[in-house]
């Protein structure tokens, strides 16, 4: 025992001392910041302010009408055109318009869809001449409620009036589907990255031990199986470390927040994060975390452990035996996101119970409440058929370490680390 | 009582018989050679005595008692061939983990370092780490780091290899040492001429079987063709009664083979009853080299797969 802690110590300071571990714990709380942030700054920046010529002969779409819809939306610019019809069908562009819209006699008594189209040099998505189409709409809309002599009060009546549905959990009223989705999704996305990111770190360092030979001198003095083990716990414990940074930066924001008590942006942050904490139970979710990271953390680490030991320093070997290990990762998010949407569906509740997907799609089921959305069988079978897949993946690893780990030459196969895994002593 | 005994040890992998029944024992204090060419089942031999692999069948005595490769690898040092170090790691602390690894307490180790690291001048490398150093300062590192725990049994495999003149010497003396205080020291090399100048006792391995095992002096007695060097002048007049024939000349000596049931006295008297002056008379002992060479020879330099 007091060997292995020798290794763990080793493992976790040489990596916890290292420039990037700070610099990363630093930086993936501003990345994740900026992402936010910045896909709605850049989704704000992209959007086109389109000049558009309406070219009407229906004689509905007047220059009064447009002009009333330019002030209500800027984003586009309607102009009616009367004279230099013929002038923009020719060159739009030389006119100073985007594009053009030519408007036949409409039957405003028909109750199919009227196709238009907005006619330009170039190719504009749906989300762009959306705004175009909303203000066309609209006029439409006013021009078919004078025809039907249907007055603004009636018109408020028919269009904002609606029936909205929302699924609430009678039995588990905290439980807002918004929160735990957004949750369910951070949850999933974390474990995934910590597998991924410190999995592989598992398998540099092995390798990196074998490729020094500095794997023959350690196992003069330790197993193999202690060797590994320790460098396994050694990286989890730098990996907890690392979200136990980021929680801690979040409470702190938290707190800064609620105490400087600013408005606008940080308060609106706050608001929102404290409604997130009392919608869900925060001491179980952070405990299953806890648990599904740390578990899912040996499963796969092990077993990427397991490759380390098998290649030699050439990274391609690793990455072609790695990869059916990755996809496991890869499938779980894939069944993640399905489990978000309908966190009950029988794929949801099998994939959060078997092993390989267990971390990620039983962490995206639980911040939607238990005993309700995950009953309490579920949650202890998952986490004992974890706990024993990971007891199975170590016992193999270390196997396939042992041979490993000495053995230098050709890649072995699949094939080949399986006989080893097997073999006797 | 040896240090260590192997009773019939054999070691089979998928493709070969890497160590096919194998016994001997090595005496305390000795400093003991293991030779054989390369791929002859030197390194999985080695690998069995330190506990990396179980032999399949056989058995090793540590010290008395039946090897147990839990406790009894803190008695024992072990230098591979290829060596190992952490690169990126500081060599204090370094030192300090595989020390520790060894089983000794953190201020032990400390005090030895610091001796070693004094005696062989590294005390400056401290704070430096493994990547900033030549080849020949991470092998006196490695070294240290293999000796340190007072190990009983210290096995070093090519220890030389990369050291220039100086700094081999400096091992060398180290490993007489360590011999003189007790240790014993299995030494595992293909290179000859070291082999007679450092080694009390040698087996020879190839092919997974042990083919010769002895002193190096007994040895050298068993592969002698009765050779000898005679500086003299000329030796003429030849007529096949003489107790020797003639089979070479070297740097103005005759070298000589002395017949059957003769002596080197024989050789003297006839020699100094002809009137011929003689100037020098040594025997002529192969060199282990050469008996290295005549027992591998003829074996395939490659060792084949096999079938088993």
């Amino acid at each position: 025992m007091h060997k292995i802690w020798l290794i763990i110590k080793r493992e976790y300071l040489t990596r916890v001392r290292k420039k990037t571990f700070i610099i990363s714990t630093l930086l993936f709380p501003l990345l994740y910041l900026a992402l936010i942030f910045g896909m709605g700054y850049i989704a704000e920046k992209s959007r086109q302010h389109l000049n558009v010529a309406v070219i009407d002969s229906s004689g509905y779409f007047t220059a009064e009408a447009l002009e009333k819809q330019n002030s209500i939306d800027n984003s586009s610019t309607l102009t009616y055109i009367k004279d230099s019809a013929d002038k923009i069908i020719t060159d739009h562009k030389a006119a100073g318009y985007d594009g053009y819209i030519l408007i036949q006699a409409i039957d405003w008594q028909s109750a199919k869809t009227e196709s238009l189209q907005f006619k330009s040099n170039k190719s504009y998505g749906s989300g762009t001449t959306a705004g175009v189409e909303a203000k066309l709409n609209r006029i439409w809309n006013e021009v078919k409620n004078q025809k039907l002599g249907i007055d603004v009060e009636k018109s408020n009546i028919l269009t904002n009036s609606r029936i909205s549905l929302l699924a609430t959990n009678i039995k588990d009223e905290a439980a807002d589907a918004k929160t735990a989705e957004s949750i369910a999704f951070t949850c999933g996305l974390l474990i995934y990255l910590i597998l991924l990111i410190y999995g592989s770190q598992v398998m540099m360092g092995v390798m990196e031990e074998k490729t020094n030979r500095i794997a023959e001198v350690i196992v003069s003095s330790v197993k193999p199986f202690q060797m590994m083990l320790g460098k396994i716990l050694g990286i989890g414990m730098v990996a907890l470390t690392q979200f136990f940074l980021w929680i801690a930066f979040v409470f702190i924001v938290y707190n800064i927040g609620k105490a400087s008590g600013s408005g606008g942006m940080a308060n609106a942050m706050v608001g929102n994060m404290q409604a997130m904490f009392s919608s869900v139970n925060v001491p179980l979710i952070l405990f299953c975390f806890g648990f599904y990271f740390l578990a899912g953390f040996f499963f796969y680490a092990s077993l990427y452990g397991a490759i380390g030991s098998a290649v030699n320093e050439d990274m391609r070997e690793a990455q072609s035996l790695s990869f059916p290990i990755t996809m496991l990762v890869v499938l779980s998010i894939a069944i993640m996101t399905s489990t978000i949407a309908n966190p009950t569906s029988p794929i949801a509740v099998w994939a959060s119970i078997i092993p390989f997907s267990s971390p990620i799609v039983m962490m995206a089921r639980i911040p939607f409440g238990v005993p309700n959305t995950v009953p309490w069988w579920q949650l202890g079978l998952s986490m004992a058929s974890l706990i024993i897949g990971f007891i199975i993946t170590v016992w193999f690893a270390g196997k396939i370490y042992r041979t490993g780990i000495l053995m230098y030459g050709k890649k072995p196969s699949w094939k080949e680390m399986l006989r080893w895994a097997f073999r006797k002593n | 009582m040896p240090i260590l005994e192997l009773h019939n040890l054999k070691k089979y992998f998928a493709t070969q018989k890497a160590v096919d029944d194998i016994s001997f024992s090595v005496e305390r204090g000795q400093i003991f050679g293991l030779l054989g060419p390369n791929g002859a089942g030197k390194t999985t031999l080695i690998r069995m005595i330190t506990g990396i692999f179980y032999p399949d069948e056989g058995q090793i005595i540590f010290d008395g008692k039946k090897f147990d490769p839990v406790n009894d690898v803190a008695y024992i040092g072990y230098m591979p061939e290829e060596r190992g170090l952490y690169k990126k790691m500081k060599i204090g602390e370094q030192t300090l983990y595989l020390a520790q690894l060894k089983g000794l307490s953190k201020a032990d180790a400390l005090k030895k370092i610091k001796q070693w690291f004094i005696r062989f001048e590294m005390e400056s490398w401290w704070n430096k780490k493994v990547e900033d150093l030549s080849k020949g300062m991470s092998q006196k590192l490695q070294f240290v780091t293999t000796v340190l725990h007072e190990p009983k049994l210290i096995i070093l495999d090519e220890p030389f290899s990369g050291l220039d003149p100086v700094n081999s010497n400096l091992i060398k003396d180290e490993i007489f040492n360590l011999a003189k205080n007790g240790s014993t020291i299995i030494f595992s090399t293909h290179r000859m001429e070291q082999v007679e100048e450092i080694c009390d006792h040698i087996v020879l391995v190839n092919k997974g079987n042990k083919i010769l095992d002895g002193t190096v002096k007994q040895i050298k007695q068993d592969f002698k063709e009765n050779l000898f060097s005679i500086g003299a002048e000329q030796i003429a007049s030849l007529n096949g009664e003489e107790p020797f024939e003639i089979v070479g000349t070297k740097n103005h000596s005759h070298i000589v083979r002395i017949k059957e049931g003769s002596k080197p006295n024989d050789v003297l008297q006839y020699l100094l009853n002809k009137g011929i002056s003689i100037h020098s008379f040594n025997e002529i002992l192969p060199s282990l080299n050469d008996i290295f060479i005549k027992l591998v020879e003829g074996t395939p330099t490659a060792r084949q797969f096999q079938k088993i």
